[in-house]
Order: structure tokens, then C-alpha cells, then sequence
């Protein structure tokens, strides 16, 4: 199988009045990826989604999906959509709205299966304006599956859902990715980024900070902690061993922070009476407020 | 045009009273007190006045049926809808045909109830080329409202639509002489009447019941109120889908 290329976005800024939304953000994604779109409020996620989509033109820069406009891809119905919140019909009834959207599109799956993979078989009679905010929410779900398209797009997709809700309808879309549609969603829940996607693009300011697995994320940042007791040691010794950021004592346990742990814990073991070891590395969030802070570093001094 | 979405829409239609009642039972009632009050062998502008007054009314029910498609846009424009469609390989065209066959799709009943309560209730007699003739002229007759409805339906606000509609539908019938002949009116009135697409409209329908036929010039300004509406319309569309 061959990877295609489902996005690509070449050197993109948008600007609105006084405020840099995107501040030239290149980003590709290739097919089958579920890549989570991270950053705090107006860190330009939206805007950027909006772009991709086609809802709007960037000042600069180019943006491809599936090797041609986001017009085009949405014409051929490659392109699911799940909006944050409106774009639906409050006085329709949600058979009515998803037979409609089935209606508009070129090779839909049957109402029936989208309803049923939504977990909203038994809401088809019921008025959208009478439905709660994460009832609404699966319907846009289901109105983004029903195109079967190659790429999902969801811009925080559980925004206002409560802790059950977002769990359910995390399974529902693990069950459209192992289907192998790519999928690209926004969001500012840290565990969500972490739990459901491949890879994590994080966006502070109109750019791209970091990008990468939540592992290679948290590594980046911080490598990983290694706690361990060693009675006696030599702290010196230590401390000048390859990749091996800080070290502190607390009594006889030993915590090193370092960039390659692996190497670290040879050493450890092979030459050393450590016992008790933990290895840990920092959280995402950890991760993205160190980040964040070092952006803010960085443009301090710009 | 989009079949399911004209499905969604009329099942949408006719869920919602306010338009029924309007389009459906305002002119029936109407011609129930102004038509079968008048003595059989009345006569105006070369017509049966009874004749008259059912054209005239069924006219104004195909009028305000086709302009309450303005409340279905405003109310599809509010809330993001528009952003949802884009989203969809729909074309913006296809939307715009869509709404203009659900405008005369709407013109349908209250032309069938009143012309039917013409012929049973005020012993209206007309050959079947005249009733054929009125009912296609007053059909397409509701064209010029359509595009009244697609313009209503861009500019207003989905809170706002209902009165707008209802209160420009009453003016523009009132005024255009649907509601009372203005030529039982002062001149002056008449004159305003030939400023409103619904005077001509209204002499068109009825102009197909005289010995002479289809009055050629009012028919021609028809045309003309349909394509400068229709423009008009297309105008803010256009203006409405380029923002982004």
C-alpha cells in the first residue's frame, strides 16, 4: 500500500484586523494518521481547520487535500466535517436532517448504520432543539460519517460533553479509525491529544511548537526521571554521565533526569547498587507548558 | 435542484401553522366575505366580480406562500446551517433553484382551495382552458414574490422574518389592489397600485378570464418585476456566500 499524502499545508498565515491567527503554519498529514490539533484558545486551531476546509482563503501560503483543493475534495465527498457547535437545523427531526444530509452527498452510507455507529438509533424522532449538547454533538458526528469520507475533520469535537459522553463518543470514533480514515481533530484536553491520537501538532500563536507522538512530545521537553536508591553514591560521578540533566538526593534515593534513560540505567545497573528503580517521564502537560514557556522565552527575546 | 432537500423542506413547511394558516386560510376567508357576499350578476372590469375577487384572492394566497420561503432561509442562515452546506458537495445554485420551486410548490394549495370554493361556493363558470389558464398565470404569477422571499430571506433576521413577511405581504396585496379592485378607489390609488408587483400580477390572473385574454403588457411587467427581483436576489446570495 502506498501512503498518500491527505494534507498539506504549505507556509499558511491568516491575519484578522490586528491579530495573527496563523502566523505561517506547514503542516502534511499523511493518509490513515489521527493526528490531534492542540493549543490553548486562540492559538489559530480553528482558523487553521477553517482553511483546510475551505471556509477560509489564507493570505499566504497554499493548501491541498488529497492532492487538490479543499473545494474540490469536498465536492467528491472525501471530507467529513464535525463542527464545534451550530450547523445543524433546530426545528428538524434527526432522521429528517441525517436523510438530508445523505441526500447531498454522492455515495453515502445508509442513514440506518450512520444513526446506529452514532449511538443515536433511538433519537430519530426527536426534535434537534430538544436534545441535549452531547445528543446534538453525536448527530454532527453522524453527519460527518455519513459522506464516508477518507478524512474526518473535528474541531473540538466534546466540547460540553460530560465525562461519559466523551468517553462514548471516543469509542465511537476509535471504530471509524480503525476503519483507516485518517482523521484530524482539535482540541484543548491534554488527555484526549494523549489517549486517541498517533500524532500531536501543537499550535501556540499562529504557529507550530511541536509535533510528534505524545511520547516523543514528552520526551523532547523533558526526557524522563529516573528514582532510584543507591546508598552511597557518587553524585559527581553521576552527574557527568552522558545525558544526564540534573541530579538530586533525597536520603539515599537518587533522582536523575535525563535525556536518554536507557543508557543512564545500564550504567545504573552494571555498575552501581541502585535498586528501586522507577523510570517516569513527565506528562503532556507538563510537556506543553514547558513548551509554551519556552516559546515565550524565545519571543521575549525577539 | 436537490430532491431531498425539497422533501426536507416541505415536510418542514408543513409543520409550521403560521404559514399554512397565512397562505392557506387568509384567502379562503377572505373570498368567503368579500366574493359569495356579491350578487351573482355582478360584473367588474368585464368579468363576473365574483370571478374577480376569487382570482384576486387566490393570487394573494399564491403570493404569500411563495415569500414565506424568506422565513425558511433566514432561519437556515442563522446558526451556522450555511457553513454545514458548504461542507457538502451541494452546489450554492442548487440551493437558490431549491427554494424558488419550494416557493411555487407552496403557491399550489391556496390556489387549488380558493379556485375549488370559486367553483362550488360562488358558482364561478369558466371553460377548462380559462381555469387552466388563470391557474398557470397565477401560479407563475407567484415568482416575482418568490424572489421577494429569497431577498426578505437574506436580509432578515430569523426573529424578524415572520413579521417582515406577514406585514409586507398585507402591504403589497392591499396596495396592489389583491384585497379591494382599485377601481372602486380613488385615482390616486390606483396609481400607487401600478407601483406594486401585485397589481400586475392581479391583472395578468384576471385578464385571463376577459374576452381579449392574457393582458400582453401586463404580463410583460411581471417579467420584468421577476427578473429585477431575481437579480436582486442573486445579489444578496452571492454577497451572502462569499463572506466567509
Amino acid at each position: 500500500m502506498t501512503t498518500t499524502t491527505a494534507v498539506s499545508l504549505r507556509g499558511v498565515t491568516k491575519r484578522y484586523a490586528d491579530v495573527q491567527a496563523v502566523a505561517g503554519v506547514d503542516l502534511t498529514i499523511r493518509a490513515g494518521e489521527v493526528v490531534a490539533l492542540l493549543g490553548p484558545n486562540g492559538a489559530g486551531k480553528s482558523t487553521t481547520i477553517e482553511m483546510l476546509l475551505g471556509l477560509v482563503k489564507p493570505d499566504q501560503g497554499t493548501v491541498q487535500v488529497y492532492g487538490g483543493t479543499p473545494t474540490d475534495a469536498i465536492a467528491k465527498g472525501q471530507v467529513g466535517v464535525m463542527l464545534q457547535s451550530g450547523g445543524i437545523i433546530e426545528d428538524a427531526k434527526v432522521g429528517e436532517l441525517l436523510n438530508l444530509v445523505a441526500g447531498l452527498h454522492n455515495d453515502p452510507m445508509p442513514v440506518e448504520e450512520a444513526l446506529e455507529r452514532a449511538g443515536i438509533a433511538d433519537l430519530t424522532k426527536r426534535t434537534m432543539k430538544g436534545l441535549s449538547g452531547g445528543q446534538k454533538q453525536r448527530v454532527r458526528f453522524a453527519m460527518a460519517i455519513i459522506p464516508q469520507p477518507d478524512l474526518i475533520v473535528l474541531d473540538e469535537p466534546t466540547t460540553g460533553m460530560d465525562v461519559e459522553s466523551r468517553r462514548d463518543f471516543w469509542a465511537s470514533m476509535h471504530a471509524e479509525t480503525a476503519r483507516g480514515r485518517t482523521v484530524l481533530f482539535a482540541t484543548h484536553y491534554l488527555e484526549e491529544a494523549d489517549a486517541y491520537a498517533d500524532r500531536v501538532v501543537l499550535m501556540r500563536n499562529g504557529k507550530i511548537v511541536a509535533d510528534g507522538t505524545a511520547a516523543q512530545i514528552k520526551a523532547s521537553v523533558s526526557g524522563r526521571t529516573i528514582r532510584a536508591t543507591i546508598p552511597g553514591a557518587d553524585l559527581a560521578a553521576l552527574a557527568s554521565l552522558p545525558g544526564v540533566r540534573n541530579v538530586e538526593t533525597r536520603g539515599d534515593v537518587v533522582l536523575l533526569q535525563c535525556a536518554d534513560s536507557d543508557n543512564t540505567l545500564r550504567h545504573l545497573l552494571g555498575n552501581t547498587s541502585a535498586h528501586d528503580i522507577e523510570v517516569t517521564s513527565a506528562d503532556l502537560e507538563d510537556a506543553v507548558l514547558a513548551i509554551a514557556d519556552q516559546n515565550k522565552a524565545q519571543e521575549t527575546l525577539a | 435542484m436537490n430532491r431531498d432537500y425539497l422533501i426536507f423542506d416541505i415536510r418542514r413547511t408543513l409543520r409550521n401553522r403560521r404559514v399554512l394558516i397565512f397562505s392557506i386560510l387568509m384567502p379562503l376567508v377572505l373570498f368567503l366575505i368579500f366574493g359569495l357576499t356579491i350578487p351573482q350578476d355582478a360584473n367588474e372590469a368585464g368579468i363576473s366580480a365574483i370571478a374577480y375577487v376569487m382570482v384576486s384572492m387566490a393570487m394573494f394566497g399564491s403570493m404569500s406562500a411563495a415569500m414565506s420561503s424568506g422565513g425558511v432561509i433566514a432561519a437556515e442562515r442563522d446558526g451556522g446551517w450555511n457553513r454545514t452546506l458548504r461542507l457538502t458537495p451541494l452546489k450554492p445554485q442548487a440551493y437558490v433553484v431549491n427554494k424558488v420551486i419550494l416557493s411555487l410548490l407552496l403557491a399550489v394549495p391556496p390556489l387549488i382551495v380558493v379556485f375549488l370554493c370559486g367553483m362550488i361556493f360562488g358558482h364561478v363558470h369558466l371553460s377548462a382552458t380559462q381555469w387552466l389558464t388563470v391557474a398557470l398565470v397565477s401560479w407563475l404569477g407567484a415568482l416575482p414574490f418568490a424572489a421577494i422571499g429569497l431577498v426578505i430571506g437574506y436580509i432578515a433576521k430569523p426573529d424578524s422574518v415572520q413579521p417582515i413577511t406577514g406585514l409586507s405581504t398585507m402591504l403589497i396585496a392591499a396596495f396592489g389592489g389583491l384585497w379591494l379592485p382599485v377601481d372602486q378607489m380613488p385615482s390616486i390609488m390606483k396609481h400607487i397600485a401600478q407601483l406594486t408587483p401585485a397589481y400586475w400580477t392581479g391583472q395578468t390572473s384576471r385578464s385571463a378570464l376577459t374576452e381579449s385574454g392574457v393582458d400582453t403588457h401586463a404580463l410583460l411587467v411581471v417579467i420584468g418585476w421577476t427578473v429585477v427581483l431575481g437579480l436582486i436576489g442573486l445579489r444578496r446570495f452571492r454577497a451572502d456566500t462569499a463572506r466567509a
